[in-house]
This record gives C-alpha cells, structure tokens and sequence, in this order.
C-alpha cells in the first residue's frame, strides 16, 4: 500500500473515535487515512512516501509501543511522543516521573515480589491498592484492606504466575474518593473537557459502565494538567483525577495515551475529535513553515 | 482468512456482508447472517479477515 497521506492514524481496529479522529482531520483540509501495523511497511521500508504526522491510536498496548518506537526510528513525528507513550503505558514508569516532576500523585511503591507487596501494603497501614503495570479499563486491580484479602491476592497469583512474570506491580495509597474520578481531556498544552466519571467501586472507567457528568474545568485541575504537560510534554491525553473526600487534596491518578472520548462526547458535547484534528493540522503547517 | 471478492462475503457463513459508504482500513464489519465480525484490512479491492479478538493488554 503506497498511497501518501498528510496523517496517518494507526491502529488496532477504527472505533467510532478513530472514524471521528479520520472524519475530523479530513475536514481540515489535511489527507488523511488508517493504517494497520501491516501498512506501515512500506513507510518504514523507505518504499512509500512518509507522513508528515502518525497519530497513534492503537488500543493493543504491544502494538501502540512498537509502533511508537518504530517511527520514532524513522524520524517521523507523532502523536503522542514515544517518550509520552512509553510513560502511559507503565505505571511504575508515570510514578517515578510524577515524583520527579512534583506531580501529585498517592503514595506509590514499586514491588517485585509478593513479600515486597506485603511490605508496601504494610508500609501505607494495611490499606493499598495493587495494580498491574501496564493494566487498563480498570483490570487487575485490588484493594487490599486485611490479611485475609492480602492472602487471597497472594494466593491467587502464585497459582496464575508462580514464576512471578508478572511482576513488578505498583502498591498505592488508596485514596477514598467521593464516588467519581475526573477526567480530564487535554489537547496540546490545554486542557479542553472535564467531566467525572462516576461509579460506586475503585473502576468508575467509562468503559466499565461509569456514568459521565460533564464539570467545569477548575483552577486545580489546570495547574494539575499543566504539570503533567510540562512532565510528558504537549500531546492528547486522558488525565485521571481523584480528590480525596477526607483531606481534600487532589491527585493526578494516571495520565492515558489513547483516550476514548466517543461516548463521553456525546454527552458532553465537546467536540474532541475537532481540537485533535485542528492541533495537528497547526503542528503540520508549523512543522513544515506553511501558514495553516 | 482472508476474502478476495469486490462484494465481500462473511467468512464463516457466506452471507454477504454489508460495506460502510467509506471503508476504512481496520473498520469491524459484523456479519448479518451469524455476527461474525470482520475487520477491514485492505480497500482497494476490499479485502476482509477475521476481526482480532479483545487480548488482555487492549485499553486506553
């Protein structure tokens, strides 16, 4: 395949957030089309032209990441970075930066062992969650609040993972929230939507069912997603974000690389597909010295 | 798997499968015969395969 495209949008498979994505930068003037890993190769292979812009929106972690590194390889720009993607998709990764970076963030520990895990979940009084690494929609994740589910956990693993290559996981300070995390959607360096996402148990992702309730986008949760920015860079993220009802402070959770945003849309009304198309024609046009 | 025809036709049941105005590459066209979902993964000519099922490192 060597048509030539201003955009290319890789993927896994087009959802109604890539058709959005694709229906959006065609509007803007720019060419765009969707390229399964298997359509990269000639690009990669120097046999068709390249895009001036990959927009990456694999949803299979594997691919996203090689993909990621392959046209990082290449010299071809894309959305996100592969230095954003590499740290969205680890979340001892996003800890160390948000430590570094003075991101708040609950009290996190990276664990390789089941005793190191016991010692975390001690460390932070007996009340953690754990979370897989590279987990999303909310899978593999536990709280753990007594020895009994301590053990449970334990034992569950060993019996699924007795060599432990599943490890590390991250231990982290619940934080009680008041029944919702906010999402925050950021296009660039600004952030454009806010809204909770609500739901009674530790998942309250869209994609597990949680209701949608579009807010305004507050003063803190500005600085917050400016933090982020500054720590990732400008890109097109998702940014989770919990308040903790007992002490008020608000924390980044996680920061996602390849946001949903077609369901939520519809609710509340922002048009996102629109803000990513127009930050990518902006980046092509400046890129290339062209006025957009 | 894969299905050569201009007119693609499901690859587990042989009913014709019904094409979006614009295919894209990595559309997920369901079969209205059986539900088999098929992903998209050429368009000129359109060319289906057995659409990838959900693995475990799938998400935002």
């Amino acid at each position: 395949m060597s048509e030539t495209a201003d955009v290319l949008v890789c993927v896994t498979m087009v959802r109604p957030e890539e058709r959005l994505l694709l229906g959006a930068l065609r509007a803007t003037g720019l060419t765009a089309r969707s390229a399964l890993p298997r359509h990269t190769a000639a690009i990669l292979n120097n046999a068709a032209p390249r895009p001036r812009k990959v927009l990456l929106r694999n949803v299979s972690h594997r691919e996203l990441a090689a993909t990621a590194g392959r046209f990082e390889q290449a010299g071809i720009e894309t959305l996100n970075t592969p230095h954003a993607v590499r740290l969205c998709l680890a979340k001892d990764l996003q800890a160390i930066a948000f430590a570094n970076h003075g991101v708040p963030h609950p009290n996190t520990h990276i664990a390789f062992t089941v005793e190191q895990v016991r010692a975390y979940v001690d460390t932070l009084g007996g009340d953690a969650v754990i979370k897989p690494i590279s987990g999303s929609w909310g899978r593999g994740i536990v709280r753990i609040t007594d020895q009994a589910q301590f053990d449970a956990w334990a034992g569950g693993r060993e019996a699924l993972d007795p060599a432990g290559k599943e490890f590390p996981v991250v231990v982290q300070e619940y934080v009680p929230k008041p029944g919702f995390n906010e999402r925050v959607h950021v296009v660039g360096d600004r952030p454009i939507v806010a809204y909770r996402q609500v739901g009674a148990g530790l998942r309250t992702n869209t994609h597990q069912g949680g209701a949608v309730e579009p807010i305004p986008i507050s003063d803190r949760a500005r600085e917050l997603c400016a933090r982020v920015v500054a720590c990732f860079g400008p890109g097109f993220y998702g940014i989770d974000l919990a308040e903790s009802r007992e002490t008020g402070e608000m924390y980044v959770l996680e920061v996602n690389t390849n946001p949903d945003f077609a369901r939520s849309s519809e609710i509340h009304g922002v048009d996102i597909a629109g803000h990513v198309a127009a930050y990518v024609r902006d980046s092509v046009f400046a890129s290339t010295g062209v006025a957009a | 798997m894969s299905n050569l025809t201009t007119a693609p036709v499901c690859l587990e049941c042989d009913t014709e499968v019904a094409l979006p105005a614009e295919a894209e590459l990595g559309d997920i066209l369901s079969c209205r015969g059986c539900g088999q979902e098929h992903e998209v993964v050429e368009v000129t000519p359109i060319r289906l395969e057995l659409a990838p099922e959900v693995e475990e490192d799938w998400g935002e």
